[in-house]
């Protein structure tokens, strides 16, 4: 419910933080399919999603979690949101048997990558290198990266040539990734499959030390050629975008204003902290900070006025660790944000009476201090939308 | 005399009210301070990893300290000493308590302690709360509790070295209640009566200890 929405559609609270998005299942489009293109996919398909997770999202496995009858039981709801599971019937791929890898398959599924130009979103060498494009939206305007084919690990459908086979010749629904059913012959594609399979690099939990070395080297190395991608990792997994985006009583985004600020906190008893527009809107977001004042705020916790800030809502003793490179990297990154348009109010304090009351009851008493999150946007982009004046 | 002693008492008392008054004002030091006595421990506090013999779990372990670091986890998984964290006791949680519509959540013992701690969790386990929010017994923690929607981004790789991390923290006895899932607001707009807002409050955080 928390991903997917108390109706199925993909868009529960923390449905905005993720990368890929949640399934809408009212579509009844899915990705992970051993069917044909568009066809909706089989009852062992969904079943198979459910059990093993999706890896590289957050689609978790419920294999040892709930009962096989249990997971029927989800798959079945699942279906009942869309109505195209009682009018269609799923067109399987009918897979011949799975020939086994060899070097010289391998070989021809290289030329095989080549004539399909897989290239050009996956890169030359599988990692994105030289391709046209490497990130996309899907059919529901989400972001989405292209697979890096050296992590198998990351393959929502699975690692294995047979899983591959499926996605290459059913695509994945609903994303760039297209069919090759029809480009390629059913051997090409399991040549194809084996070389998908033969690309895949030694995960790190595998790696000896100069292995992790050469591994964090290159990483670090690709971070700082890349500041504006580091940031966006940086500022998606520390998950800024949490407090930094307003949210209707849903806990849902409200559309438009991701990271635009607006989002109040209330921190008793020392008062009302809304956050900030991060955006690169030169009047009430970002645009007119410099460097310096914005990494100020992300170490030592001082706003561009002077305001000093507490250890909480916000970690900026946390953010202080950050190193030199990831922090310019952060910057780099919100610079890069589309400028939205909302004026947000100061951080206020509690009149004075309360505030002293408050403390006594904190420290004297003993009480517990809330902090309280409320939806809603008290900047001024969409303003009248909900009374929301504190 | 007489009216000496209580012209001195009446200052006395204007003098000690004052001045609890001012010690309540500047108490905790959050704005008098500066910012280094709250971020300068946050680099020191983390254990570090010399008793690794093995130098690729070491490097491993250090890239998931840095993690560890920025993400912040010790904001929520602190034990709380007497004069505010016990940066001693590093991620022995429960330094605060969620009281949500869901239930209640503490933040857990992540040191990997036998009992109280991550010691019977596996790897996978800990991957899986930390991709998914779900816990081995079912219970899905909400994301604005433990933020695992914003950590579901994280590489397989940065997932796999917090993991090793926290598998070398220093083991600390520290027994935290397991989630309750009875609604601890149940009535609509209490939050709001209670603490004066008047928009929707959800998921206060509250320290506890
Ligand atoms: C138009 C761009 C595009 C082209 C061309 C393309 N892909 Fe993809 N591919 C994608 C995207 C985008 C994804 C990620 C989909 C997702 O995450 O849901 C993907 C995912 C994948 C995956 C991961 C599947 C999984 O289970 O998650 C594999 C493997 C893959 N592609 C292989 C290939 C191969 C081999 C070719 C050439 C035959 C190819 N792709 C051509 C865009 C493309
Ligand atoms: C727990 C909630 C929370 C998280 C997570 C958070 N912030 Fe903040 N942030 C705040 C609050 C509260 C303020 C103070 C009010 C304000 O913005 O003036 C603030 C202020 C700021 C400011 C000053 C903005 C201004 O206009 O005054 C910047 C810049 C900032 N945060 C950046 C970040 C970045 C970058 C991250 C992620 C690394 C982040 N924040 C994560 C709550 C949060
Ligand atoms: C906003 C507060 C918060 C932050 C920040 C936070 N956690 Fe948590 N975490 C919690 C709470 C609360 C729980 C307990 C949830 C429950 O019991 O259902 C928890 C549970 C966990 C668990 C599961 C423990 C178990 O017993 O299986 C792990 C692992 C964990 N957190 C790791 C982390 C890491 C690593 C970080 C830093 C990246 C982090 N947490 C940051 C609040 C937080």
């Amino acid at each position: 419910m928390e991903c997917h929405g108390t109706a199925g559609q993909g868009d529960g609270p923390a449905a905005h933080l993720l990368t890929p998005r949640p399934r809408d299942f009212t579509l009844g489009r899915y990705k992970i399919r051993s069917t044909e293109t568009g066809s909706i996919p089989t009852d062992a398909d969904l079943v198979r999603s459910v059990r093993k997770g999706l890896y590289g999202s957050a689609m978790p496995g419920w294999e040892t979690l709930i009962s096989d009858n249990d997971i029927s039981d989800v798959v079945a709801f699942v279906k009942t949101l869309s109505p195209r599971f009682a009018s269609e019937t799923p067109k399987e791929i009918a897979a011949g048997p799975q020939p086994v890898s060899s070097p010289q398959s391998v070989r021809r599924g290289y030329g095989v990558y080549q004539t399909l130009q897989c290239g050009k979103c996956h890169g030359s060498d599988g990692r994105g290198t030289g391709a046209t494009a490497t990130t996309f939206e899907d059919d529901w305007r989400q972001p989405l990266r292209a697979a890096d084919l050296t992590e198998p690990w990351t393959f929502h459908g699975g690692p294995g040539a047979q899983d591959l086979y499926m996605r290459f010749s059913g695509g994945m629904s609903g994303t760039p990734m297209p069919s090759f059913k029809d480009s390629a012959s059913e051997n090409a594609m399991w040549d194809l499959a084996n070389y998908v399979v033969s690309l895949a690099r030694k995960p790190l939990w595998r790696m000896n030390a100069r292995e992790v070395a050469d591994f964090y080297a290159r990483e670090d190395a690709e971070a700082r050629a890349n500041p504006v991608k580091r940031g966006q990792y940086l500022v998606d997994t520390i998950g800024c975008a949490l407090c930094h985006s307003p949210v209707d009583e849903h806990k849902r985004l409200i559309p438009g204003l991701k990271m635009a600020g607006g989002f109040r906190i209330h921190v008793e008893p020392f008062g009302d902290y809304p956050t900030g527009n991060l955006t690169s809107d030169k009047a009430t977001g970002l645009g007119n900070w410099t460097d310096d004042e914005i990494k100020r705020v992300l170490t030592r916790g001082i706003l561009k006025d002077g305001t000093r800030l507490l250890p909480y809502p916000m970690d900026w003793p946390s953010f202080s660790t950050l190193k030199a490179d990831d922090l310019n990297a952060i910057v780099a990154y919100l610079r890069s944000l589309p400028p939205v348009s909302n004026k947000v109010p100061p951080p206020s304090r509690t009149f004075l009476p309360l505030f002293l009351w408050g403390k006594f009851k904190l420290l004297v008493l003993g009480s517990d201090p809330p902090m309280i999150f409320y939806p809603g946007n008290v900047g001024s982009a969409g303003a009248g939308r909900q009374p929301l004046e504190p | 005399m007489k009216t000496f002693l209580k012209w001195t008492a009446g200052i006395v008392l204007v003098l000690a009210v004052a001045g609890f008054l001012s010690f309540l004002y500047f108490i905790p030091p959050f704005l008098t301070a500066a910012p280094e006595t709250f971020s300068g421990p946050m680099m020191t506090a983390p254990p570090g990893l010399s008793g690794i013999a093995d130098p690729a779990e070491r490097a491993i372990a250090d890239r998931g300290r840095y993690i560890v670091m920025r993400n912040g986890c010790i904001g929520c998984h602190a034990t709380n000493g007497s004069q505010g964290p016990d940066l001693t006791k590093y991620l022995a949680g429960g330094g605060l308590k969620f009281q949500t519509p869901k239930g209640t959540f503490v933040s857990r013992n992540l040191t990997p302690d036998n009992d109280t701690g991550l010691a019977k969790r596996t790897d996978d386990e800990l991957k899986r709360v930390l991709r998914s929010g779900v816990f081995p017994d079912g219970h899905v923690v909400p994301y604005t509790v433990m933020p695992w929607a914003d950590l579901s981004n994280w590489t397989e790789e940065d997932r796999h070295a917090v993991v090793v991390y926290l598998r070398h923290l220093p083991a600390v006895r520290h027994q935290i209640p397991d989630p309750d899932a009875t609604p601890s607001i149940t009535r609509p707009g209490a939050v709001e009566q209670a603490y004066g807002g008047k928009d929707y409050g959800v998921a206060p955080a509250v320290p506890v200890e």
